[in-house]
């Protein structure tokens, strides 16, 4: 090539002609294409990109981006019916009439479903036991429907972890193991269903080396080993609450935990309701405890004693009665003074109402079940208020027989176990000793619904339905039959445990051709044992009819007063000896029985009505006061405090909580906490005690411990979760200075100096008085409303009184006597309003989302108080403070009364909570019901992967006619105005006019004692409009003249208040 | 500005200024490179307001849980300090318009950076009602706009609603004013200046030329936004005040809010507008500008103020306990000796018994003792605020629900970020335009200047400081 002359150039390459240069300076095209290019090697490395790459990688990453930004989108289905179903309206619910089983516990119930999905519970209203009234436990069990924690197939267990297997095989196994030899033990709790009954029978027929043991967690047996020795029958009798004039309760929470707390409250409430002020009658309970259960927080009169002293109490009690009915007295142990004292007057009060006394017992001790039970018979309250013959079967269980089993299992003659029903390896007393023996068992089968302890101690898991998905029969009280029906069909592959145990029995009568073949055997058996008792002469199809709708069969069954046949020296020698030393109480809670709720996130963040306090177990230690500024803590910790408890060498951190009502000396904790082998929502939660628990020397579980020993502070609940930091209302002590009695509370509120007198008590929150002095109680609430309603009435502002006088004007009563704080009603309303579930540390920032709260308030004597509940919702001002703070009128008041709130509109400036007087507005913290598209705020429960109700199992049972809210709006209770509008609805349709009992708020429907009562205040026909006669009747802070639509009756309790002297 | 002025008033001026020397010294700090401790104090407040804008955006990203305030508590730090900073932007409208109508010429010494600073305040103090709603996106909702929603309409019995109203007012009306006064130290600035600069404050200036016609309309203009500021300076804190006195909460509710309110907004302003003419008179070489007679003055006014807050809050103890209404007895019984009681302490120390001090002259005339009193007075009144706010909604009508407060890190985070905010604006003013007022300090030269009306009073009066630079 020849050597160009060079004039101008653009570097030094090109000035000496540089032959790579020019070879590129005569390609056009200098890039080869990108197919080439990537067929060499090791370009790939440094691959340039060219106008058309360019296109193309705009193209991709656009395509990417519109891919990956598409992905965050739920994807919400609906997917239409091409078929509706008959009995489907889409948007009404349907109710099934059905019932709630837990072991022996028991409630008829209406389940309500919407499009297939059950989503509430109510109450059945024609049953005789319950009337309609629910518990907590039962408006809850909802939720674990759809736990996502629940097993979704048979399974082997190995090392604690669960590996599915098909039905098929684990059939194959079982019925190898069934048939290997070895004793066949079946261990369920309580079960009151005939026909599963029916089904053991069954599966006991095909391998006769089968028996079939029956427990209770929290464990009844020596009140029925009691009755078999005085009535010849191992069976409960039934307590008539109602027909008692005096009513004295040993340790038995029967208004919270014990037997048949909702059938109870029912029959009790009706004896303790005061609605007017003239020739009242009403029951006088005292309750004789250690610690403030909820039924002792009712009582008139509360009678300290620690738990080894209830012997000594019963004994006193009865040898009062003897002497005087001229019966042998027995040998009482000691017995504190004070109690001493008042067990004569007791004893006085029992003789006075001879026959309408009731005398009960929760202790677990035979001699003083036998006592208990002579004492009514002595008083004849046999055949009035304790009655047999409509015998209870819902506690069956036996420690002795529990005892045996695990004997059994230790000397390894046991080659199957299956626990039908139950955690035995947690829930009871000898559960150590369960879990130790369970491993010499070959084969061990568990069919709970999730994994629970026992399960992961098992060889297999078959996992039964949910009582909501499964078909089945109760037989709670003699001459009652209760049908359950499923709601839903079977969520998972699981199988409920009659069925299984009719598989493996390969049983004649189980029709396997049919979809449902347990339905069958039920009918079956319904057919053979349950319809010849009817009389109606149906046929048996209409007879069946007839009792699935209704969800019940009675059949008479006429009580009897029985003859009690026991000998009571016989027995004497039983009675609990006193300790002398410190003794601590372990108790069920309202919330989690024995432990069976712990993976349920409702009943976990359902406040205890008495601590409220969430999320765990608190051990309750004794607060006190020596006249100065303050009160005295034990040992100087503060509540939230984590200390040491330990017994016979085990040692528990739990966290402390000062309890009103506490026996000085003792300590109480709630059982069923602390559970390792549960849903992650229940994992850790509070502290394990069910280890300190013991048999006695009789055999039976024993309920409290002595010589607990309590370490000071070694730490802090960082998350001490309490809804309610001020406890009291008016507890009263004797000022050292003075001598006068004070409220102590008032003198300690200031944090420097001392508060004054009448800073709590005067506020016009509670009314309270006591049965004797009735008028003077009736004279104030007078004198006070017509003080207010003079000062109400010199006002600037129109009235638009005329305006609510018209159409509808929504109310509310709710009678203070009646409510016993059971907390159905809170999670009632939980469920009816998809109220958010928050967690442990959101509680504790008092970001608690409870639409409905019970304020508790204890007063009287700081030692000993009475207690108040106060439900507390939105009152549905007339005159609302929150509606004209609102800058966008988020929150206005209907034509109708109520005061609504538009959550779309609002924007939460929380002006309208600040301007709450009753503090029941409820603001969003974070995003509490995941309805952000960006995750980033919603709180985890617990620690678990999905924030609460982010997965569609669990939002399944949100109300499909409730907004779920999300973050940054403010909620409150609506009056339920869904229910409101559906009711009306209905009305319309039917051409009519709304009648009084059309619509029930949740709250209402739920309540055993019918504390609550909804309406309509224009309608004077109304119930509502009838108990608001009641010279009783306050608005709470009518002062402020926010004009409420909620009343209150004021507290009445039937105290002798001779008894203090 | 020519009123005839009393010959025993003291100078306000002094050094024997010049109006060239007036010139020289006013725009010197826009004209010489930032000193090192501008530097210093503008990185700090810059890296202060980084981080309170992050926690800001840590709380529309995570919700208001991101803050301790709870079910019963549901305003804290948000409110107390949007309080805190309205009541400090209160000072310059005072200054400003009230002032001008009176005629009180020593106004001229600190009413630019008084403007300036209350405009500062009025932003920090917006950005906390901006931002503590829940859906920060839909505040557009407050605004009462056509829509096609029914149409739905705000809801004007709401005092937030006012406080909207009365803020943004009081915003725009304040911007006004200040802006005013500027336009003609502007066009000094504009003159001196070469280059971009030059163009800059051309722009800025709108062209001032100086000629009468200007300078007529610009005075009846002031004159004009004065009287509509007045008014503004009663109404916007007590429309603040309505948040809570309209309200039922026993603590909250109380008729004397409104006039102690204001009192209060002007108590904290002064301290603020102390606090800062303290430390740019000496930064800026300014004292014979802003002197010790200013500073004098500002101290009356707190002392009044001081005492007024401190007879509002005995009134209160009085009418609650005269009241006979058990709510607002505890309330303010609760204030003095429940939880929150060192709160109500530092309060009462700081607002009412540490100003008293100023009934000494020697101490009213101390910069050290008026600094020290300035900073007592913003946390005396940031503790008002609080205790008013969170100690009342912490134990109202159910003790049922009573609770407790304390902020988490975001919200200190905020408050300091705000502090960055205000000072930042406060330091990058400072360098571009003139801290006292140019043309006004002019109007009273020779009417307030030592060499005027000065020879009398000096000898008595003067400071050593004024002895130096006299000669």
């Amino acid at each position: 090539m020849k050597q160009p002359s060079k004039e101008m150039w653009v570097s030094a390459q090109d000035l000496r002609n540089d032959p790579e240069l020019l070879a590129a300076a005569n390609r056009e095209f200098p890039e080869t294409s990108i197919v080439e290019d990537l067929g060499k090697e090791g370009t790939m490395d440094r691959l340039e990109s060219s106008r058309r790459d360019f296109l193309k990688f705009l193209g991709f990453s656009l395509g990417a981006a519109t891919v990956a930004a598409s992905c965050e989108i739920p994807v919400k289905k609906a997917i239409p019916y091409v078929i509706k179903p008959d009995s489907i309206v889409p948007g009404v619910a349907s109710y099934y009439a059905s019932a709630y089983v837990d072991g022996g516990d028991f409630l008829p119930v209406l389940v309500k479903t919407r499009e297939g999905r059950p989503i509430k519970i109510e109450g059945n209203a024609i049953s005789p036991m319950t009337g309609g009234g629910t518990s907590a436990r039962a408006q809850a069990s909802v939720l674990s429907l759809y736990d996502t924690n629940r097993l979704q197939s048979a399974g082997k267990v190995e090392n604690g972890q669960v590996a599915a297997m098909s039905w098929d095989d684990l059939d194959k196994e079982v019925k190898a193991s069934l048939t290997k030899g070895g004793a066949i033990r079946l261990l369920s709790r309580t079960v009151i269903s005939p026909s599963a009954q029916a089904a053991i029978a069954a599966f006991s027929a095909k391998y006769p080396n089968t028996s079939w043991i029956q427990y209770d967690p929290i464990s009844c047996s020596a009140l029925l080993d009691a009755q078999e020795m005085s009535y010849g029958v191992r069976a409960l009798p039934s307590y008539h609450f109602d027909a008692a004039e005096v009513i004295v309760s040993f340790d038995a929470d029967f208004l919270g935990t014990w037997i048949s707390p909702v059938e109870y409250a029912r029959a009790y409430s009706t004896g303790r309701k005061v609605k007017n002020t003239k020739s009242v009658r009403m029951s006088r309970h005292y309750q004789v405890e250690s610690f403030m259960s909820m039924t002792g927080s009712n009582a008139d009169h509360r009678i300290m004693v620690k738990p080894s002293e209830q012997g000594a109490a019963i004994a006193a009690l009865y040898n009062a009665v003897a002497s005087a009915n001229g019966a042998a007295t027995i040998n009482a142990p000691a017995l504190n003074d004070k109690a001493k004292k008042a067990m004569t007057r007791v004893a006085a009060d029992l003789m006075k109402a001879a026959g309408k006394g009731l005398v009960v017992c929760g202790v677990n001790n035979l001699a003083e079940q036998v006592l208990v039970a002579k004492i009514n018979a002595l008083l004849g309250n046999d055949g009035t208020t304790v009655t047999q013959n409509d015998n209870s079967f819902q506690r069956q269980g036996s420690d002795k027989n529990l005892t045996g089993l695990i004997n059994e299992m230790n000397s390894g003659a046991v080659g199957t176990l299956i626990v039908l029903d139950g955690n035995p390896a947690f829930d009871h007393a000898q559960s150590e000793a369960f879990r130790k023996a369970m491993a010499k068992v070959g084969t061990r089968i568990a069919c709970a619904g999730t994994l629970e302890e026992t399960g992961a101690l098992s060889t297999h898991v078959a996992p039964t339905t949910h009582l909501l998905e499964s078909w089945g029969d109760a037989y709670p009280k003699k001459g009652q039959f209760y049908l359950i029906q499923p709601t839903i069909a079977p969520l998972f592959p699981v199988r409920q445990w009659e069925l299984s145990l009719l598989v493996w029995a390969e049983s004649a009568e189980l029709d396997n051709t049919s979809d449902q073949p347990y339905y069958e055997f039920v009918k079956k058996n319904w057919e053979r044992s349950v319809y010849p008792s009817q009389s109606g002469g149906k046929s048996f199809n209409s007879f069946w009819e007839s009792s699935l709708h209704d969800g019940m069969l009675l059949v008479s069954s006429a009580p009897s007063a029985g003859s009690n046949s026991a000998d009571v020296s016989s027995v004497a020698s039983g009675l609990t000896r006193p300790s002398d030393g410190e003794e601590i109480q372990f108790f069920e809670s309202i919330n989690m029985g024995a432990g069976q709720f712990a993976g349920n996130p409702w009943l976990q963040e359902l406040s205890d009505p008495i601590t409220r306090c969430v999320w765990g177990n608190y051990l309750f230690v004794p607060i006190g006061w020596d006249g100065g500024n303050d009160y005295t803590f034990f040992k100087g910790l503060e509540d939230g405090d984590r200390v040491n408890l330990e017994i016979n060498g085990i040692s528990r951190t739990v966290t402390i909580v000062h309890q009103f009502g506490l026996m000085p000396g003792t300590y109480a904790i709630a059982l069923g906490y602390g559970r390792q082998t549960v849903g992650k929502a229940g994992r850790d939660i509070g502290t394990n005690v069910q280890d300190f628990l013991t048999v006695n020397k009789n055999g039976y579980a024993s309920s409290y411990a002595v010589a607990p020993v309590v370490s000071g502070k070694v730490g802090r609940d960082k998350e001490f979760a309490c809804v309610q930091h001020h406890h009291t209302m008016g507890v009263t002590g004797a000022d050292p200075k003075t001598g006068k009695t004070i409220n102590v509370d008032e003198k300690t509120v200031a944090t420097i100096g001392e508060g004054y007198q009448g800073s709590l008590v005067d506020r016009s929150i509670i009314f309270r008085g006591n049965l004797a002095e009735l008028d003077q109680l009736e004279e104030k609430i007078h004198e006070k409303r017509e003080e207010f309603q003079n000062l109400n009435d010199k006002t600037l502002y129109p009235s638009y009184d005329d305006v609510y006088a018209m159409g509808h004007h929504w109310g509310m009563h709710i009678d203070l006597n009646a409510c016993i704080g059971c907390s159905a009603c809170t999670v009632a309303c939980m469920a009816e309003n998809n109220v958010p579930v928050v967690g442990k540390k959101e509680v504790f920032r008092h970001h608690e989302m409870s639409w409905l709260r019970i304020d508790r308030y204890f007063y009287g004597e700081l030692e000993n108080p009475n207690v108040v509940y106060q439900p507390m919702m939105c009152q549905h001002c007339d005159n609302a403070p929150c509606e004209n703070v609102c800058p966008v009128s988020a929150t206005n008041h209907s034509s109708e009364g109520l005061n609504q709130m538009a959550y779309n509109r609002c924007i939460g400036t929380r002006y309208c909570a600040n301007n709450c007087p009753y503090k029941v507005r409820r603001f969003n913290w974070l995003d509490y019901t995941t309805a952000d598209l960006f995750p980033a705020n919603e709180p985890r429960l617990n620690g678990e992967e999905m924030p609460f109700g982010a997965d569609n199992l669990t939002r399944m049972v949100l109300n499909p006619d409730v907004t779920v809210r999300s973050r940054g709006v403010m909620e409150k209770c609506s009056f339920c105005v869904q229910r409101i509008q559906e009711g009306k609805l209905t009305a319309k349709r039917e051409g009519r006019i709304l009648r009084d009992g059309d619509v029930k708020s949740a709250c209402m429907t739920a309540c055993p004692t019918d504390a609550i009562t909804f309406g309509d205040l224009n309608n004077k026909e109304s119930q509502l409009n009838k108990d608001l006669e009641s010279p009783l009747v306050y608005q709470v802070l009518e002062e402020v003249n926010t004009r409420p639509s909620v009343n209150y009756r004021a507290r009445v309790l039937n105290r002798d208040e001779s008894l203090e002297s | 500005m020519h009123a005839p002025v009393a010959p025993v008033r003291e100078p306000l001026i002094e050094g024997h200024k010049s109006y060239h020397n007036i010139t020289e010294d006013l725009c010197a700090p826009t004209e010489k490179a930032p000193s090192l401790a501008w530097i210093i104090a503008f990185i700090v407040s810059v890296g202060t307001m980084t981080f309170g804008l992050f926690c800001l955006a840590w709380t529309v990203w995570f919700g208001i849980g991101s803050w301790n305030l709870n079910r019963t508590i549901g305003w804290g730090y948000d409110i107390t300090n949007f309080v805190w900073w309205i009541g400090i932007g209160h000072a310059g409208t005072l200054i400003s318009a009230v002032l001008l109508l009176f005629r009180q010429k020593w106004r001229t010494g600190v009413n630019r950076a008084a403007e300036a600073m209350t405009i500062f305040a009025v932003i920090c103090a917006g950005l906390f009602p901006a931002t503590h709603t829940g859906r920060p996106w839909f505040d557009f909702f407050m605004f009462p706009y056509p829509n096609t929603r029914g149409p739905l309409w705000v809801n004007f019995n709401s005092p937030l609603l006012w406080d909207l109203f009365a803020i943004s007012t009081y915003f725009t009306v304040s911007l006004l004013f200040w802006y005013t006064g500027l336009v003609p130290d502007f066009a000094t600035v504009r003159d001196r200046a070469v280059g971009f600069r030059k163009k800059m404050y051309n722009v800025l200036s709108f062209g001032w030329t100086g000629s009468a016609k200007h300078w007529q309309r610009w005075e009846a203009l002031s004159l004009v936004l004065a009287g509509l500021a007045t008014p503004l300076v009663l109404s916007v804190h007590t429309i603040v005040s309505f948040d809570f006195a309209t309200s039922v909460i026993p603590g909250w509710h109380t008729t004397i809010f409104p006039p102690y309110f204001v009192a209060g907004a002007i108590f904290s302003g002064f301290a603020m507008v102390q606090t800062l003419m303290i430390i740019t008179r000496k930064i800026l070489n300014l004292q014979q500008y802003i002197t010790i007679n200013h500073i004098e003055s500002m101290n009356k006014v707190i002392l009044l103020t001081g005492t007024i807050v401190g007879v509002a809050y005995l009134t209160e103890l009085f009418i609650a306990w005269y009241s006979g209404y058990l709510y607002e007895q505890f309330a303010f019984f609760n204030r003095a000796t429940g939880i929150y009681w060192w709160a109500y302490f530092g309060m009462m120390a700081c607002n009412v018994l540490s100003p008293q001090i100023f009934w000494v002259k020697k101490y009213r005339r101390s910069i050290y003792i008026a600094f020290l009193m300035s900073i007592f007075v913003n946390i005396g009144m940031w503790f008002e605020r609080f205790v008013i706010i969170a100690t009342t909604l912490a134990r109202d009508y159910l003790p049922s629900s009573w609770s407790y407060y304390t902020p988490t890190w975001v919200e200190i985070g905020i408050y300091l970020g705000t502090l960055g905010i205000f000072f930042t604006l406060y330091l990058l003013f400072t360098r571009l335009a003139p801290v006292v007022a140019v043309a006004e300090v002019k109007h009273i030269l020779k009417s307030a200047g030592d060499q005027y009306i000065g020879e009398r009073t000096k000898g008595s009066q003067g400071s050593e400081a004024i002895h130096e630079s006299a000669h």
